[in-house]
């Protein structure tokens, strides 16, 4: 599904220096797969996520989903690609804090010229039920914990409902009791969606049997499962 | 949930940022549409009042130029006075068509024998009139028999059957002109006949007789033959006929025209110290914005945002906030032309023309899209550089 190749990522800095994050990296993650990313803060592991989801532009190497080489692709079209085919969970708030949760649920379906699609507001109604939100609909973001931000981000990044679920640190902010439920969702969405899962952490402790891990250090792949 | 609906949440949910904005376009479409309504009314004004007198060259006693205009542009009475045969010297002229005088006269002031108080009254040679005569053609094909009177916009009957008590004596107001936004709006106009006649009843019903000396006029309007070079007849007029200034029609209220000019430099000067400052304002609004927002546009890149809808949002919400502040802008300018016009016609000593309602429609869709265009151009810079940077980036800390 997702094949890196040789990828690395060097991100200048002032005064003519620069921090290479990723070095020369190849990786593949197939079809279903949950796979762990694991490392200590700096390894590169967040970078590793960005450059497999086509947020940032290798400096070297090739990034291709499902054969596709996605910085071949057009603006349009590789937004299309994260659009349909990518859910993002990301560490810190993401929720938009002017939209309800279910406006934060419905706004990855308006990216079309015709706006959201007709059915989008029941998709994003369900979305939130399924993550045990079904009557938070009209809340504010800051009417709402840091677990249950999170499980509408989840709901978001479910709502056209992709192949492939990006998140990175996802339960960083969160007590233990919370990490381990919003854990165990991503399990469940596995499970039950057969979701391909690509997870960011530092806490080896998540990685549980069936899951692939993937270790990190100093921008290179150093133990893959 | 669609772009603009996203916009407006934006907005809603950045209330002082929004607000600055706002009240920026407001600024600049209240003070476009304001200054714009105001020169354009006080140019169209002149053009009007001259065109009303249907003269090419108006001659009047030498020294009387400034009350002559202040009578015609602020409605102002004049007084003064020139020998009748002045009427025939100048139709002698060679290249004068057509000649007709006016007697200049006025209502007594806070007296009971009138009605309305210091009224600019003019009195016109029926025979040979082409002031009132399209007017009159029009409407009242007879023209004005004994007693009648016509008004300029502004006057209105004030006894009963359209009665106006002007020295004691009852004229009837049989109609009024069209509006000119200068002292003609505020005028009276009859015949010598009614004039003569109200001076004879004046001398028994009125607190003060109407003077009209014997064998004197005010004014003496002038056409001119078709193709004739006007400046050079106002030179002959001024040699020829001792003790009389001719005006040229193009040259009538040159002292306004000269205030207008210094006006519009003003506003110039204004609008170009505005203009820049608000799209500076906003500009570095929108960056500031743009900065601070990096981290959640970032966000709806990777959700699969366009570069082209992160760009067109922003543009939509600067596009939105403008559109509210110049609506606010230009309500608070039509009103304020509307509500102190006599104000600021007095202070500024310029008079001043409503505009027709599609001339006014037109102006404040300039005004608005003039607003508009500043924040667009200044949100532009901002929403193109936030859009084409990396969402990882965008996204980092």
């Amino acid at each position: 599904m997702i094949r890196l190749q040789d990828v690395t990522k060097v991100y200048p800095l002032a005064k003519g220096h620069s921090v290479t994050a990723v070095r020369g990296v190849s990786v593949e993650i197939g079809a279903g797969e949950f796979a762990v990313i694991v490392g200590r803060s700096g390894s590169g592991k967040t970078t590793l996520l960005n450059l497999a989801a086509g947020l940032t532009r290798p400096t070297a190497g090739r990034v291709t989903l499902d054969g596709v080489d996605l910085w071949k692709l057009s603006d349009q079209e590789q937004s299309y690609t994260r659009n349909r085919k990518i859910g993002f969970v990301f560490q810190f708030p993401s929720l938009l804090p002017t939209l309800t949760a279910h406006e934060n649920v419905i706004l990855p379906t308006i990216f079309g010229r015709n706006g959201a699609e007709p059915d989008a507001r029941d998709r994003a109604a369900a979305m939130l039920e399924r993550v045990g939100l079904g009557d938070k609909l009209s809340s504010y973001p800051r009417q709402l914990s840091g677990g249950q931000q999170q499980r509408v981000v989840i709901a978001r990044s479910l709502i056209n409902n992709p192949e492939l679920l990006m998140a990175d640190e996802p339960t960083s902010n969160l007590d233990e009791r919370t990490e381990g439920e919003i854990v165990g969702l991503f399990r469940e969405l596995h499970s039950s969606l057969g979701l391909t899962v690509v997870l960011v952490t530092h806490t080896r402790q998540l990685i549980q049997p069936g899951m692939r891990s993937i270790e990190m250090a100093e921008g290179r792949i150093v133990e893959a499962g | 949930m669609n772009l603009l609906r996203l916009a407006w949440k934006n907005i809603s949910g950045n209330s002082l940022r929004s607000w600055v904005v706002a009240l920026c376009a407001l600024v600049v479409a209240a003070f476009a549409l304001f200054s714009t309504l105001l020169l354009r009314g006080a140019a169209a004004s002149l053009e009007l009042a001259a065109d009303r007198l249907g003269a090419d060259i108006i001659v009047v006693p030498e020294g009387a130029q400034t009350e002559m205009e202040g009578a015609l542009l602020m409605g102002v009475p004049a007084h003064f006075w020139m020998p009748e045969e002045n009427v025939a010297k100048l139709a002698a002229i060679p290249g004068v068509e057509a000649v007709t005088p006016q007697v200049y006269l006025a209502t007594l002031i806070g007296a009971s024998c009138c009605s309305v108080s210091e009224m600019f009254m003019i009195a016109y040679d029926p025979a040979t009139d082409f002031t009132v005569r399209p007017w009159l053609e029009a409407r009242l094909p007879a023209g004005l028999a004994l007693g009648e009177v016509i008004g300029g916009d502004y006057i209105s009957a004030t006894e009963e059957d359209n009665g106006i008590l002007v020295y004691g004596a009852l004229v009837t107001l049989r109609g009024n002109l069209e509006p000119t936004g200068t002292g003609l709006d505020q005028s009276l106009f009859f015949t010598l006949e009614t004039a003569h006649e109200l001076a004879r009843v004046s001398e028994i019903a009125a607190e003060e007789p109407l003077v009209i000396p014997p064998g004197q006029v005010s004014a003496v309007l002038l056409k001119t033959k078709p193709g004739l070079d006007t400046e050079a007849l106002a030179v002959e007029i001024y040699r020829t006929v001792p003790g009389v200034y001719p005006i040229q029609s193009a040259n009538l209220f040159q002292s306004s025209r000269t205030q207008l000019k210094s006006l519009l430099n003003t506003v110039v000067i204004i609008m170009a110290l505005i203009w820049p400052l608000a799209i500076l304002l906003i500009g570095m609004i929108y960056l500031m914005a743009a900065n601070e927002r990096r981290r959640e546009l970032g966000v709806l890149r990777a959700l699969g945002a366009t570069r082209r809808f992160v760009c067109e949002s922003l543009l939509a919400e600067a596009s939105l906030l403008a559109f509210c502040g110049a609506s606010v802008g230009v309500f608070i300018a039509v009103l304020a032309i509307y509500l102190f016009r006599r104000l600021i016609m007095v202070s500024l000593g310029v008079p001043f023309l409503l505009p027709s309602a599609g001339s006014l429609a037109l102006q404040i869709g300039i005004g608005v899209l003039l607003s508009m265009l500043s924040v667009f151009l200044a949100a532009l810079f901002p929403a193109l550089k936030i859009s084409r940077q990396d969402p990882a980036i965008a996204m980092r800390e």
